[in-house]
């Protein structure tokens, strides 16, 4: 077994048992839509729609899937990409394609996929999602798939941030002060009531994604005022339902991804530690390592193992992000939120496997970028002169996902203002000034594309 | 509330909410793929301009396009009839 397969292994043989097992992943991002619905959180504007852009980050399952795995997009691999993922040692599965903005209900929607799909099925292959949602569990019923996820009802259930604070009140973990809420009356009385928490505090909703559903209140009056737009939205709709978590928003050092994988007996295995890098509560990346003491280290285990517990006795197996955060004052509160599926940080981890050297640094990150017509991986790593060569020695770049930055297509050069594209990098560096001084070259080589891009 | 007053709310909710100036702000100004903003943004926003015209905007009932331009957001403003008072939120 080369060391390079060594994480996708262990989590197949979480999952099925069998650490050579044969997926066909379906990396979902939409799940978390899905289990959202009927639980209303935050009011929100309508009408926006998944952004092609998530689509495209389905392509991050290529740096999971072993060669001999399958993986369903709802566009091609970039054949420049795969030449570079490959000569990093990390050659992508085999692509199936469907034609539609959703992946998963396009390939409900095809006969073909679905009969490929059914072969596969018949040899044994299982069915890896980012998260169970019912379109997968669609997707497994029509075609014998096995899902190597519990049911879509538990992923739902654990993935709800007010299950999150439930359970670490429970397992008697450092919760951030706080309440859940599920009624409008319930929000007044934990933003206005005499043991309200003093502003700032953080209203996010149940199932909110990467910074969607998600307003801090700052005053008294920004509190009245949301508490006046819910009772609004309850009198107009004659439900008083509003599922979110309202807590204090606490001073920090900084913020913590971790991962653990509970296999399908409940045996629990801390994954990894990274530190967390947000704005504004929205992912921006992550950095290894995460540069904790032994102390929390050893907390983090002992709150994963605890968690693993808990999740496994509610049905749950599978891999776990959690965020957490270390407080201003060196508290570690080791659970903001359980996310109960595939996280940003666990499709790194082939590639920290393979390229991260112990002493050194990796940062995982997106830049994004607005160019005025697509442009083709040749012409990106031209720009980058260099810097996106597959790392050796704890040094370089790898460009993570590609087919993020053009998700827009060709009418992205049609507008006076180009789409938004976001391309998705891990560096790494001998140490963090190193580190730095790749980012800021990065950063400096991709805006001059951009800028020639635009001069056009 | 004139047109302009109406405006002039949006881009200094646009600054609070953005958390830096937006004197470069016109009717035709983009506000997701120029000035940056993002639909986490959107409700902040709604609850800044409700502060400063009073008028009650209600998310659900926009629609993402009135967020295309300042200018399509006044006229969205504007539609929803006329300011009223701060005091009677009270």
């Amino acid at each position: 077994m080369s060391g390079a397969a060594t994480s996708t292994a262990a989590l197949k043989e979480a999952l099925v048992g069998d650490r050579e097992a044969e997926f066909v992943w379906l990396c979902n991002f939409e799940a978390e839509h899905e289990w959202a619905q009927g639980f209303p959180g935050l009011p929100a504007a309508q009408g926006a729609a998944a952004a092609p852009v998530v689509q495209r980050m389905e392509q991050l399952g290529s740096l999971l899937s072993d060669p001999g795995d399958h993986l369903l997009l709802g566009a091609p691999l970039d054949p420049g990409h795969r030449r570079h993922l490959e000569e990093a040692g990390l050659t992508p599965a085999q692509e199936i394609l469907v034609d539609g903005a959703d992946t998963a209900r396009a390939v409900l929607g095809s006969p073909s996929v679905l009969r490929r799909l059914r072969e596969l099925a018949d040899r044994g292959a299982h069915l890896m999602p980012m998260g169970m949602s019912r379109s997968i569990a669609e997707i497994a019923a029509a075609t014998g798939l096995k899902p190597a996820a519990p049911d879509a009802a538990t992923a739902r259930r654990v993935n709800s941030k007010i299950y999150s604070r439930a359970v670490v009140d429970e397992l008697g973990l450092r919760a951030v002060p706080g309440r859940s809420c599920t009624t409008a009356d319930g929000l007044r009385s934990a933003l206005l009531s005499d043991t309200a928490e003093d502003p700032p505090v953080i209203v996010k909703d149940a199932y909110g994604v990467s910074g969607k559903g998600l307003l801090v209140v700052d005053s008294r009056k920004r509190a009245e005022g949301l508490v006046r737009m819910v009772e609004r939205r309850a009198a107009r709709t004659g439900d008083p339902a509003v599922h979110v978590v309202v807590e204090r928003f606490l001073p920090k050092r900084f913020d913590l991804n971790y991962q653990f994988t509970i296999d399908r007996a409940g045996r629990t295995r801390l994954d990894f530690v990274k530190q967390a890098l947000t704005s504004g509560g929205v992912h921006q990346g992550h950095l290894v390592p995460a540069g904790l003491s032994c102390a929390h280290i050893e907390e983090i285990g002992r709150a994963a193992e605890l968690l693993g517990g808990r999740l496994h006795a509610d049905g749950f197996f599978g891999a776990v992000g959690v965020d957490a955060l270390l407080g201003e004052d060196g508290l570690l509160y080791p659970v903001l939120e359980i996310n109960a599926r595939l996280n940003m940080s666990s499709y790194q981890s082939r590639v920290m496997e393979r390229f991260h050297r112990p002493g050194s640094m990796a940062l995982a990150k997106h830049y994004t970028l607005r160019p005025r017509r697509p442009v083709g991986f040749a012409e990106l790593t031209e720009a980058l002169d260099g810097l996106a060569v597959p790392p050796a020695d704890g040094r370089g770049a790898l460009i993570a996902c590609f087919g993020t930055l053009n998700a827009h297509g060709p009418e992205q050069g049609g507008s006076a203002r180009p789409a938004e594209g976001r391309l998705y990098t891990v560096l790494f560096a001998p140490d963090g000034g190193r580190l730095a001084e790749l980012d800021r070259r990065f950063a400096e080589r991709l805006g001059r594309l951009t800028d020639q891009e635009a001069a056009r | 509330m004139t047109r302009e007053e109406i405006t002039a709310a949006i881009t200094d909710a646009l600054g609070t909410v953005l958390e830096r100036e937006v004197p470069e702000a016109t009717e035709e100004t983009r506000l997701f793929d120029e000035l940056h903003l993002d639909s986490t943004s959107v409700l902040e926003l709604l609850m800044a301009l409700e502060d400063a015209t009073g008028i009650e905007v209600d998310p659900e009932d926009i629609d993402m396009d009135d967020f295309a331009t300042v200018g399509t957001l006044a006229s969205y403003l504007e539609s929803r009839g006329p300011a009223r008072s701060a005091a009677e939120h009270a």
